[in-house]
């Protein structure tokens, strides 16, 4: 699934080990997501959500 | 949920996979005696060997439930990495016993092959399709 997370994580300076800290998962985690390779579970797209202040579908694009 | 920073989701991690080790080792520990007791070191005595085989059993009860509390503890990639190659390795356990099983009633197979290789095929095919999966998501 196409998503903003790199671009919303690179607006504020953060790695990916930055972002994976404050979520609670692992970096692989992130980056996977961020690649498009592996779609979120949804208490960690919620958890996206509340971090960058976005719905979920500003984080996440429907492909279809 | 689990919690993971960088240090102390390392070192949770580190322990929970540590705490899932000693329970597999335990058992096949305890699979080992149970197989190799009989003849090594009771004489093929009833008792010992259903106790042997009672402590396998629990054991292996011990460590299902270690790996159940595993999974769903640990990182949501992690776990799907383990729960693809977990469905693979079934499949394969599945459609191999059972070709073998349709081929030796047919009597194509001229000699027998150990029960015990079925694990060790299911044990490798695991750690391939762990490996695979790390790398496709890497």
């Amino acid at each position: 699934m196409k998503n903003r997370l790199k671009d919303l994580r690179t607006e504020r300076n953060w790695t990916q080990a930055d972002l994976a800290q404050h979520v609670s998962v692992s970096r692989q985690t992130i980056n996977a997501i961020e690649k498009g390779k592996f779609d979120p579970s949804l208490p960690l797209a919620f958890r996206l959500s509340r971090l960058f202040d976005l719905t979920i579908e500003e984080i996440f694009l429907d492909g279809e | 949920m689990q919690t993971h920073n960088q240090t102390g989701g390392d070192q949770d991690a580190a322990k929970r996979a540590g705490r899932l080790a000693l329970w597999t080792l335990a058992w096949v520990a305890s699979l080992a005696l149970a197989r190799f007791g009989p003849s090594l070191l009771w004489d093929y005595q009833p008792v010992a060997s259903w106790v042997a085989v009672a402590i396998n059993l629990a054991l292996g009860i011990g460590w299902i439930v270690a790996h159940a509390r595993y999974l769903r503890e640990i990182d949501e990639l992690q776990r799907k990495i383990m729960q693809d190659a977990m469905a693979i390795t079934l499949g394969v356990g599945w459609v191999v016993g059972f070709a073998y099983v349709v081929a030796d009633g047919a009597e194509l197979i001229a000699r027998d092959i150990s029960i015990g290789a079925l694990p060790v095929l299911m044990a490798v095919v695991y750690m391939i399709a762990t490996v695979v999966g790390q790398l496709r998501y890497r």
